[in-house]
């Protein structure tokens, strides 16, 4: 039986019927009995939620063969030049960090497996000599404690067991969202980069046409400074753009845990294009509260929460609260990071004071779920909108701007044909259509960033058909004729 | 359209005049003419004879007598004009076209012309060069008040002296004539018999600042006029003046441009035989093969076209013999474009090299902004003949008919009249001895053509 599909179980028993201990001690027995570990050291679930949430399949190196395989996967990836969605595969398989991460499941699940099973008894013996006296004493001993606490101890290993993999998943998003923010970026500079040497040529031939028209005595001195200044400009934003291209890139290259020869991947020479019509979600906010990790972190805050409410009301000599509570950290991320058992017995202490604070940690949790709430629709909404904004100002260059420009170029050739205009304002304009690409590409990069945000915020794949990518001519010059 | 023809023979105060008899009540109806087509003059159907003037690209008036007094009716209004095929302009004109009609009467004529404005804001009509009553000059504020939009307005006085003279508005002038208010003015000698010639062509010299792909000509524009034109016609536009040889060939010209142009003719000696102030004395005329006409000048030159073959007629201010041409194009003369030409080509696809050695186009045609003549586009029987603007033909032929001004088509030259390549050796030139440059003089230099007329670069 897998780790994961008890999860819920003993909670769900003990909302159902939380007054009688022995539910709770079946509860724990049930979940003690079928606790283990499993081959996959626990990951497979964390794998198949992943998978669900951002498309891609993260993949624990658990031996030398895993790891192999993982390699060669991730060569294979490496081959053509790398999709959004490949860093993402790549990264979840193969960066370092993410994979000491991974391994925290498997503890986790150890140690839940260790919870459940009873303490082995002691045998002892003892033999004591003395004045010819030989005294021997022999024992089994039982950690009676141990077995009174076991079901309980179990339960709370299984929480953590699954609070463990709802942080590792939300490593893997947070992962995830940063390759790719970090591959749109890599991408991005290095479109920049093309432009930036598009700006340079012209630059560099207008430099040189004055040069020649100083030749040949046709301007100033002072003309043809000007334009060589324009060119010593032109030069410093290349040798910029290029810094930025080596930064963005190593950037990812980090996130997608490369090194040595893998290294020399490479990338698309564009970004996709920007969809036909951006994604209409409805109900961002429903969809948000439904699939965020961290709402579900708090709900099962809650959930478990009062599974401690109703059993610290039924055993009150059992102080699960402070196991349970122990250590117990932010909202976003909730852990427990250790428990320590006890059994008192009730001379002084009828534990009246201990319900009434498990009562008060109950209502607690359910403020933090609907904080958690609060706060995960308020980002669902703002990274929509974000989404949204960002949509439209991208394709405002697609659909106004760069037309425009690509006419006034049209418009600038005829002139010039018609020796109406001179080839330095030829140039010019050049200059300036490739900057409005530039800014299109900035749109269209801080698009596909914002869609990638709001998947983040969401905990969904918003899968967009016509995301194709763009077609080499569309956002050349080829388009004069 | 009613053609000038069908307004004569009868059906005067028919067809689909703009002005409606019904709104202009006693008013003469208004004949329009839609095409920039010269039109053949026909005799004067009555009133006293003359010999009728032809307008290239025009046409003249037709008038009713009434009471013996010969009434014209003119309607300003906004037009559009073909400049030369392949250009429009918007402007503003009479009776359909720009220029006006040209008014022709005969000296002590009782002339009564009524005025229209179909225009958006005031007009008025000088009569440039006439002898009139104070009131009757058409100065808006000073002789007379404005002719408000939708108004019609009245002038008569009596053509006293027979000779050249010019209409146009006096009131907001630089706008109104700007956008190609004028019209010509012919008064008739009394006698048919004087001053009588076999060809008697009339054309006002004007121009426009029409931007590339634009259509209306900028009313501010002060001196950079791009688009120079014979009655708002540019070559390629422009109608031959067709010429029987030993014809007495009268040509008058108006200046209403805000430069003067000295017009020039080939294969003639011509004299200016009258002005704005009326005829000159046979014996006080010189000749000239270049006469000037100032600004508000009128010139009226006379010859004998005893030369035939196609002979130019044109402004000698050679921008005024090309279309519009970009003010601001540096000079590539000599600059050698190897090497950067490609580069700009990877930038600017469609880039061709130009101007680099002069800016004659060897015929090459490229598409243009919409609208936009190309600069020297004529083309003739021996390829381009690289003019515009400013530039017409006179076709002298032998046994034309009187009253033919139709084309005749390209002269035909007598064998061995035309200039041919010599394939014989060449004779060594003789040069003087070249000093030598100093060595920080980079930018004097000698380019010779090498026969080269292809652009690199494409
Ligand atoms: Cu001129």
């Amino acid at each position: 039986m897998s780790a994961h599909r008890h999860k819920r179980a003993p909670q769900r028993r003990h909302r159902t019927a939380p007054a009688t201990l022995c539910a709770a001690a079946l509860a724990s027995a049930l979940l003690a009995g079928c606790a283990g570990v499993t081959p996959d050291h626990g990951f497979a679930g964390v794998a198949d939620s992943t998978r669900e949430r951002i498309g891609a399949t993260p993949r624990l190196a658990q031996d030398a063969a895993a790891a192999q395989e993982l390699q060669e996967i991730v060569r294979a990836e490496l081959a053509a030049p790398l999709t959004m969605d490949g860093a993402v595969r790549v990264a979840l398989i193969n960066n370092p960090g993410l994979q000491a991460t991974y391994w925290n499941v498997g503890i986790a699940q150890a140690e839940l497996a260790q919870a459940s099973r009873l303490p082995n008894p002691a045998l002892g013996f003892q033999r004591v000599s003395g004045q010819g006296e030989v005294e021997i004493e022999r024992g089994l001993n039982v950690n009676l404690a141990a077995v009174l606490t076991a079901p309980l101890a179990a339960r709370l290993e299984a929480r953590r067991f699954d609070a463990v993999r709802r942080e590792v998943g939300a490593a893997i998003e947070r992962h995830a969202l940063e390759t790719r923010r970090a591959w749109i970026e890599a991408v991005a500079a290095q479109q920049s980069l093309d432009y930036a040497r598009r700006v340079h040529a012209a630059a560099e031939a207008s430099a040189e046409l004055a040069a020649r028209m100083r030749g040949a005595g046709n301007i100033a001195g002072l003309d043809l400074a000007r334009e060589q200044a324009f060119q010593a400009d032109a030069a410093a934003a290349l040798a910029r753009s290029g810094r930025q291209v080596t930064a963005a890139r190593e950037k990812l290259t980090r996130l997608l845990g490369l090194w040595g020869q893998d290294t020399q991947y490479t990338l698309p020479e564009r970004l996709p294009d920007l969809p036909d019509a951006p994604a209409e979600l409805r109900d961002v906010e429903r969809l948000a509260l439904a699939r965020r990790l961290d709402v579900q972190a708090a709900k099962a805050d809650a959930e478990a929460t009062a599974a401690s409410l109703g059993l610290s009301r039924t055993t009150r000599f059992v102080n699960v609260l402070e196991l349970g509570y122990a250590g117990k950290s932010e909202r976003s991320a909730p852990s427990m990071r250790g428990y320590a058992l006890s059994l008192e017995l009730p001379l002084f202490d009828w534990g009246g004071a201990r319900v009434a604070r498990a009562e008060a940690t109950y209502m607690q949790a359910l403020q933090r779920v609907a904080d958690t709430a609060v706060t995960a629709r308020s980002e669902a909404r703002e990274s929509y909108l974000d989404y949204r904004s960002a949509y439209d100002l991208a394709a405002h260059y697609r659909d106004s701007v760069i037309p425009l420009r690509k006419r006034i170029s049209h418009e600038v050739l005829l002139r010039y044909n018609g020796m109406l205009a001179s080839t330095q304002a030829l140039l010019a304009d050049s200059r300036e259509q490739a900057g409005a690409v530039n800014a299109y590409i900035d749109a269209l990069r801080d698009f596909w960033s914002a869609q990638a945000a709001l998947q983040a915020a969401l905990g969904d794949r918003i899968d967009m058909p016509g995301a194709q990518p763009m077609p080499p001519a569309a956002n050349r010059h080829e388009d004069h004729q | 359209m009613t053609s000038r023809r069908n307004f004569i023979t009868g059906a005067a105060m028919a067809g689909a005049a703009a002005v409606s008899k019904a709104a202009m009540g006693a008013v003469p109806e208004a004949p329009q003419q839609s095409s920039a087509a010269t039109v053949p003059p026909p005799p004067p159907p009555n009133g006293r004879p003359y010999n009728p003037v032809v307008t290239p690209n025009g046409w003249s008036l037709p008038w009713r007598m009434k009471d013996n007094v010969k009434e014209f009716h003119l309607v300003a209004e906004p037009v559009v004009r073909e400049i030369a095929p392949g250009m429009k302009a918007n402007l503003w004109g009479y009776n359909g076209q720009s220029p006006g009609p040209t008014i022709e009467v005969v000296e002590g004529d009782r002339v009564r012309i009524f005025v229209t404005n179909r225009l958006p804001e005031i007009t008025s009509i000088h009569w440039h060069g006439q002898l009139l009553p104070n009131g009757m000059d058409g100065v808006s504020g000073l002789t007379q008040p404005p002719i408000a939009p939708g108004k019609t307005f009245v002038y008569e006085f009596t053509a006293r002296h027979a000779g050249t003279f010019m209409y146009h508005p006096h009131a907001d002038e630089m706008a109104q004539i700007g956008m190609g208010m004028m019209g010509f003015w012919v008064t008739h000698p009394k006698d048919p018999r004087q001053h009588a010639v076999d060809r008697d062509f009339v054309f006002l010299l004007n121009a426009y600042d029409i931007e590339p792909g634009a259509y209306t000509p900028n009313v501010n524009t002060m001196l950079d006029f791009n688009i120079w034109t014979i009655n708002s016609r540019a070559f390629p536009g422009t109608d031959a003046l067709a010429v029987r040889k030993d014809d007495r060939v009268r040509i008058r010209i108006g200046n209403l441009s805000m430069t003067n142009h000295p017009f020039h003719i080939h294969g003639h000696r011509m004299e200016v035989a009258g002005t704005d102030g009326g005829w000159i004395a046979p014996a006080a005329r010189w000749p000239e093969v270049t006469v000037d006409i100032g600004v508000g000048q009128m010139r009226a030159l006379e010859f004998t076209a005893d030369a035939p073959g196609d002979w130019p007629f044109h402004c000698h201010k050679s921008h005024h013999t090309m279309n519009a041409m970009g003010h601001d194009v540096p000079n590539l003369i000599g600059v050698d474009h190897r090497g950067v030409a490609r580069k700009i080509n990877d930038l600017v696809p469609g880039y061709m090299v130009m101007g680099d050695k002069g800016v004659s186009m060897g015929g090459m045609r490229m598409p243009l902004p919409e609208n936009t003549l190309p600069m020297m586009d004529g083309q003739g029987p021996f390829g381009g003949i690289e003019m515009g603007g400013m530039f017409t033909t006179i076709k002298v032929r032998e046994g034309l008919a009187r009253g033919d001004y139709r084309d005749p088509g390209w002269y035909a030259h007598p064998q061995g009249t035309v200039a041919r390549e010599w394939t014989g050796p060449a004779p060594e030139p003789v040069r003087a001895a070249a000093a030598p440059a100093a060595p920080d003089e980079p930018v004097a230099n000698v380019k010779r053509g090498d026969g080269h007329t292809m652009h690199d670069g494409h």
